[in-house]
């Protein structure tokens, strides 16, 4: 180990310091540690050193070596190379130090590579009584984020469909990340378990941010006002779930108190079908009192069942 | 393949001169109580840096990396002297973190203004992450208060799967917060066991004086779901815009096509899967599961009733 890590440093010092892209066949010659025998045991090495140093986060490029672009080389410009210092304090550190260590992604918490880079803390003492587990998508949130933050256009299969989109922002709300982003149809939200085979193209830059957009404002606060319908629903809820009932609504509905103590809201409803999949978890002690056509809706959802 | 000890190891000595750099006179204590170093790793770790640097390799090429006395000592690496940027995995990792603590309403000042000034350099859009996983119900903030302090908490709670209201005495030990619920696990001295609850169930809590002994080694706070022998397990086909079940509950998936996915879905009580099939409609389908098919029907009927 102690042979790669002396040859990469080598290699990244050189590329940070020659101020021109140098060919795979200059490095060889040109940095130590590079003295394999054979062409084929140079170029196996060099490819693996590559690797290491983009998992490290060290943005290599290839470029052309001269204006008649015969030839490519390597670079690492130092602008790209470093983190632009966010200036934290060593309690700020410790915080985000803490804070990553109480939540998961992916089924893991973050390592500490990242409180390295931002310049070392000590590490956050175990046993904080609270955790938040964000879901299991980490490899593909990777890749959405990447997509945000470097422009790039996302094509997936959702709901059997193939879609295009260009993501504007990547949220989690209650459970679940979305992507938001623009389509041909307008600014429009996907659930991000929903989203089969996402690839990104090899293009950056590719689309611009609308100035007006704002993430918070395209998000539901529920699962059922996400969508295209537009629907006045009153609801009725038994005394034993009122309760319960009233902890999951939100401000905008109205509640009415009814005299056995169960209550009766209006809200409206975005997605009727995802309303309808929450109401079943109340059982027989809620009903739909209007209107009649998701009334209907509910009995043909349940009689389907 | 490079392993992940090598990166790790690379990406400590990127991290570490720079801030040696930027710190002259740092002491080794400090050093490695912020890099997490032993002495020994530390010492490793500046004998390699002292041997590289750049073409020549002669004396005036190569770094410098000593300890002095008590002090670290690093020259010649200018071209060291700022950390690596951030990958996309570690940025939107912290600033998720971040935002899903403060969004529960649990951070400290200094999470608040670390994550407001992460954002201003790896965030250029300023709103392109957004996590938001809901304030701790004001249960969950006595929960952990209770699982801080070791003390005993009476809970009414109304399971999901029956709908009955026990009140029970609980030895809590962690609150997380996972799929857009929170809940609380701990030791149930009503069943005598390792219980997990989910806390928008529990109506009421209070904590009492008594005092318990925390577990010493405490479990992985999570929604874990571990078959029993009193479990009833039902075959359910789920047809692609219910193929997220299969993510979001503990199945064991027994066949997975463009089709759809059959899963094997276990339940302590098969009132739980009938509520969940109601609610798939016919984007769900059960195979096989007897007690499953009779719970689903006797539901469908008290709810159709209600609507007659």
């Amino acid at each position: 180990m102690n042979r790669v890590i002396e040859r990469v440093l080598n290699l990244l010092a050189f590329l940070l310091t020659v101020d021109r892209p140098v060919t795979a066949d200059q490095i060889r010659h040109t940095v130590a540690g590079y003295d394999q025998e054979t062409d084929e045991a140079f170029r196996r090495t060099f490819e693996r050193d590559k690797d290491l140093l983009r998992q490290l986060g060290v943005p290599l490029r290839l470029e052309h070596t001269d204006a008649w672009e015969v030839e490519q080389g390597y670079v690492v410009a130092p602008e790209e190379y470093a983190l632009a210092d966010p200036g934290l304090t060593d309690e700020e550190r410790a915080a985000l130090w803490l804070a990553a260590s109480m939540v998961r992604l992916g089924g893991h918490a973050a390592g500490p590579a990242a409180i390295f880079k931002l310049g070392g803390a000590p590490a956050a003492a175990a046993g904080e009584p609270l955790t938040a587990n964000l879901g299991p998508e980490a490899e593909v949130l990777e890749l959405l984020f990447e997509a945000v933050a470097e422009r790039r256009r996302l094509s997936f299969s959702y709901r059997e469909t193939q879609r295009s989109l260009e993501p504007y922002g990547l949220a989690h709300r209650r459970g679940h990340w979305y992507a938001v982003g623009g389509t041909s149809e307008g600014i429009r939200v996907f659930r991000v378990d929903r989203m089969v085979d996402p690839t990104s193209g090899t293009r950056s830059g590719a689309f611009q941010r609308p100035t007006r957009f704002r993430l918070r404002e395209e998000l539901p606060d529920t699962p059922w006002s996400a969508g295209d319908e537009d629907v006045s629903i009153s609801v009725r809820f038994d005394p034993q779930v009122a309760w319960w009932a009233r902890r999951q609504l939100t401000s905008d509905a109205a509640i009415a108190e009814d005299d056995d103590g169960g209550i009766t809201a209006t809200l409206s409803v975005a997605q009727v079908d995802a309303f309808i999949g929450w109401l079943i978890s109340f059982d027989e002690y809620a009903e739909i009192l209007d209107p009649e056509d998701v009334r209907h809706r509910f009995i043909e959802h349940v009689r389907s069942a | 393949m490079t392993s992940p000890r090598t990166a790790e190891r690379l990406t400590r000595i990127l991290a570490m001169l720079p801030w040696v750099i930027a710190h002259p006179g740092a002491t080794v204590d400090e050093v490695c109580e912020r890099f997490g170093y032993s002495r020994s790793e530390l010492v490793k770790d500046l004998n390699l840096v002292l041997v590289c640097g750049v073409p020549g390799y002669g004396p005036g090429e190569l770094m410098d990396a000593f300890i002095d006395g008590d002090e670290v000592v690093v020259d010649a690496a200018e071209y060291f002297a700022r950390p690596v940027r951030l990958t996309a995995a570690e940025a939107l990792m912290l600033l998720a973190a971040g935002m899903a603590i403060i969004s529960a309403e649990s951070a400290t000042p200094a999470l608040t203004t670390a994550v407001a000034k992460l954002q201003a350099v790896i965030d250029a859009d300023d709103d392109a992450v957004s996590v938001d996983i809901g304030a701790e119900p004001e249960a969950a903030v006595a929960l952990r208060r209770a699982a801080t302090t070791g003390n005993v908490v009476t809970i009414t709670y109304t399971a999901l799967g029956s709908g009955e209201t026990t009140v029970r005495d609980v030895e809590p030990w962690a609150v997380f917060g996972t799929l857009g619920n929170w809940y609380v696990n701990g030791y149930c001295r009503r069943a005598a066991a390792e219980r997990v609850f989910r806390i928008d169930r529990i109506r009421e809590v209070v904590v009492g004086e008594e005092r318990f002994d925390p577990p010493a080694v405490s479990s992985e706070a999570e929604v874990r779901y571990s078959p029993s022998v009193d479990d009833v397990t039902a075959r359910i086909e789920l047809s692609p815009p219910a193929a997220w079940v299969a993510d979001y509950y503990p199945v064991s998936v027994v066949s997975d096509t463009e089709a759809g996915r059959v899963v094997d879905f276990s339940a302590t009580d098969p009132m739980v899967t009938a509520r969940l099939l109601l609610r798939l409609g016919n984007a769900a389908r059960l195979v096989s599961g007897s007690e499953v098919e009779s719970a689903t029907r006797t539901l469908r009927e008290r709810i159709l009733a209600r609507y007659e």
